[in-house]
């Protein structure tokens, strides 16, 4: 029952940068280590006021599903990194992501209202940056995440060329 | 009623509001002068709205001042203060208002109107005539009482498109409406040449009279015909017999005789009351929002009129329309009837439940003239039509809809994409190619696990969104290709005046019986017919 998706539609897809994995990493790590540090100074005020054996099963409990997610994110990025995929055909713009929820997204150029470039200061020192296509509908949810900042800005700029109101359909 | 009997008459600074625009409320002598086809208006300086919209807008905000204060000092006993606040809130909420009134300026040229607003933040907005969705005239209550009206300019993209006029003389803003129209029509003529061509022979119930003007080039007049209208009776029947309001009332019904078995009788109070307020504003959204509901063709495009107490009147150009859905609520598919709403660009996802939102075509009615107005919007409307492209959903993801995925298809023409679903209320949405944005597939893991996939077709935002959920996910990628084929070759088709030549109101159409003098002659409110003094 595991027909492959997207076998029939194998495009030579554009990989996102690799950079993403280090900057989500990099990102997920400040998080959880931060709350896995307040985790630790909460169960100190355990150990005072509980028996050493209730303290320290209330400890892992809070912490052990802690550390659970950030391995699991750990390894969750390499493989959502390179689900990623964008490819320019002649007409369209095609976006894939995903593996457990997968999706792919087929864009006419014509249809595109804007395109945003959006970086924060880790993707800046990674060198990367974040492209959203937008059209006159909502539904068409295409961002594609850590594009090479220079490759962001020219895919911002040809697609926006290629943009053309009279196509828009609208 | 006081009513001005011209603006002139309140006007404080009257140089900057055109002096020779009338703007009496009659408004027999509009000419197209003051904004005629010879470039911006004769002010440089731009026109402001109404001066009585500084006192209409003061005393809506007023009133959320006077509340917010008064409520806080009764709380603390403070009755002294609480008095107080009713004043100090309406003279802060007008001063206020006046403010925004004083700053708030509008030019019209060829090309698009601007409008500049505040004091301190000012802003500026540009709304060019080839982007126009959509231009409603509405009357709020409070606004109604001092015959001046809000327009309001749909534009297509973003989440902030949509620009208001408040508040203007009603018949300012039929002129401005008429010129915005006009130049838009103007503007878009070279990509459908058809549309805009003078084809109707205005047939008897022609209804507009406004303008019987020297001016040849700039005329109010724009073939104004009724299609149909909905009667309050109807609309009342359509809300008892819908399946939230049923529904809704057995439940209560349970409560109450289970409230009685178990003898605690007060609890049916706490039962009553929630049920008559949520009965109420069922049918007040329902029927007094949709009073005296009139579809209507112009030149220019469908024209909606509706409310009881606040008034509306939507003018959506007829190739603005992105997708249709005829809803047909259960008891209502029974008796044949439906209703049809529209996807405009700009509108938004206003709640489509409610039956109040500004995308709905037809509040009820016979499914022959719903099916008639659909096949005179989208080509194809018949999946009869559809040659052999026809999707059913996988019975594999019955899981996710036991009964329902039997009635869940898609069906697609070179022009035209349908889907239906639904078994109690059956939802049929169809969207002209042309229309299509984007086209994804997505697959949860669940689906990947049953081999099926959820292919959608991308509209702008409304009640229409087209989508096969849970098919089967070797005939998914097919699909998405196949759509994408088609949108690159889809020409839009422009939507004619002549495709509603045959719709015209008709006591059968419309369910009710009503003799053709009263739309043509004593229309029963002054909104958006001729104005009686």
């Amino acid at each position: 029952m595991s027909h492959d998706l997207f076998s029939d539609l194998s495009y030579e897809w554009t990989p996102v940068s690799p950079a993403l994995v280090k900057g989500r990493r990099l990102v997920g790590s400040i998080i959880f280590g931060i709350l896995v540090v307040v985790m630790l100074a909460g169960s100190g005020f355990l150990f005072i006021f509980l028996p050493l054996l209730w303290a320290a099963l209330l400890c892992a409990v809070a912490l052990l599903p802690t550390l659970g997610l950030w391995i699991w994110f750990w390894f969750w990025v390499p493989r959502n990194q390179a689900s990623w995929g964008y490819f320019e055909s002649e007409k369209e713009l095609i976006v894939k992501s995903g593996i457990m929820f997968r999706r792919l997204v087929v864009i006419p150029y014509g249809r595109m209202q804007f395109v945003d470039v959006e970086a924060g200061p880790v993707a800046t020192a990674h060198d990367y940056a974040s492209v959203t296509l937008n059209t006159a509908s909502s539904g068409t949810v295409a961002d594609i995440p850590g594009v090479p900042t220079a490759e962001a800005h020219r895919l911002r700029d040809r697609l926006t060329e290629l943009g053309d109101f009279d196509d828009s359909g609208i | 009623m006081t009513t001005p009997n011209s603006a002139s008459d309140f006007d404080p600074a009257s140089n900057s509001f055109d002096s020779d625009l009338p703007s009496s409320p009659g408004g027999q002598n509009i000419p197209g002068a003051p904004l005629d086809q010879n470039g911006p208006p004769v002010n440089d300086e731009g026109r402001r709205t109404h001066p009585l919209s500084g006192l209409v807008l003061g005393l809506v905000w007023g009133v959320g001042v006077a509340l917010a204060f008064g409520f806080g000092s009764l709380r603390d006993g403070e009755w002294l203060v609480a008095l107080a606040s009713v004043p100090a809130g309406f003279l802060t909420g007008v001063a206020a208002g006046y403010v925004r009134w004083w700053f708030t300026k509008y030019f019209i040229n060829e090309t698009e109107i601007r409008i500049e607003t505040g004091p301190i933040f000012r802003s500026s907005r540009r709304i060019p005539f080839a982007r126009l969705q959509s231009i409603d005239i509405n009357q709020p209550l409070v606004a109604r009482i001092f015959q001046l009206s809000e327009l309001t300019i749909e534009m297509a993209g973003g989440s902030d498109s949509s620009s208001k006029l408040r508040f203007l003389p009603l018949a300012e803003a039929r002129v401005i409406r008429a010129t915005v129209l006009q130049r838009s029509r103007a503007l878009t003529k070279s990509k459908s040449p058809s549309s805009s061509g003078k084809v109707a022979p205005a047939g008897p119930e022609t209804e507009a009279t406004l303008a019987s003007q020297p001016d040849a080039e700039f005329s109010l007049d724009e073939n104004l015909s009724i299609m149909t209208r909905v009667t309050p009776d109807r609309l009342l029947l359509g809300a008892l017999l819908s399946l939230d309001l049923i529904v809704g009332i057995i439940a209560a019904l349970g409560l109450a005789i289970g409230f009685i078995v178990f003898d605690i009788p007060w609890a049916l109070f706490g039962v009553g009351i929630p049920v008559a307020f949520g009965v109420f504003s069922i049918i007040s959204s329902r029927v007094f929002a949709q009073w005296d509901f009139t579809l209507s063709r112009t030149d220019d495009g469908l024209r909606i009129t509706r409310g009881l107490f606040d008034r509306s009147s939507q003018t959506i150009p007829f190739d603005r329309i992105q997708g249709l859905e005829l809803v047909e609520p259960y008891f209502w598919r029974k008796l044949g009837w439906g209703r049809l709403e529209i996807d405009v660009a700009g509108y938004g996802i206003v709640s489509s439940e409610d039956g109040v939102s500004a995308t709905t075509l037809l509040p009820i009615s016979d499914l022959p003239l719903a099916k008639a107005l659909m096949a005179a919007l989208v080509p194809d409307p018949n999946p009869e039509q559809h040659e052999a492209a026809f999707y059913q959903a996988s019975r594999r993801g019955r899981i996710f809809a036991p009964i329902g995925w039997r009635y869940r298809w898609l069906s697609r023409s070179q022009n035209t994409v349908l889907t239906h679903t639904g078994w109690l209320t059956e939802r049929t949405q169809i969207i002209p190619q042309a229309k299509v944005q984007s086209v994804a597939i997505d697959q949860g893991p669940w689906q990947h696990y049953l081999g099926v996939a959820t292919v959608s077709i991308h509209t702008p935002d409304g009640p229409v969104s087209i989508e096969i959920r849970h098919l089967d996910s070797e005939l998914a990628p097919d699909l998405l290709r196949a759509e994408i084929e088609q949108t690159r070759h889809a020409v839009l088709q422009p939507v004619s005046l002549a495709n509603f030549l045959s719709l015209t109101h008709t006591p059968r159409s419309s369910g009710s019986v009503e003799s053709t003098e009263h739309q043509s002659g004593q229309p029963t409110s002054n909104f958006e017919s001729e104005p009686n003094d």
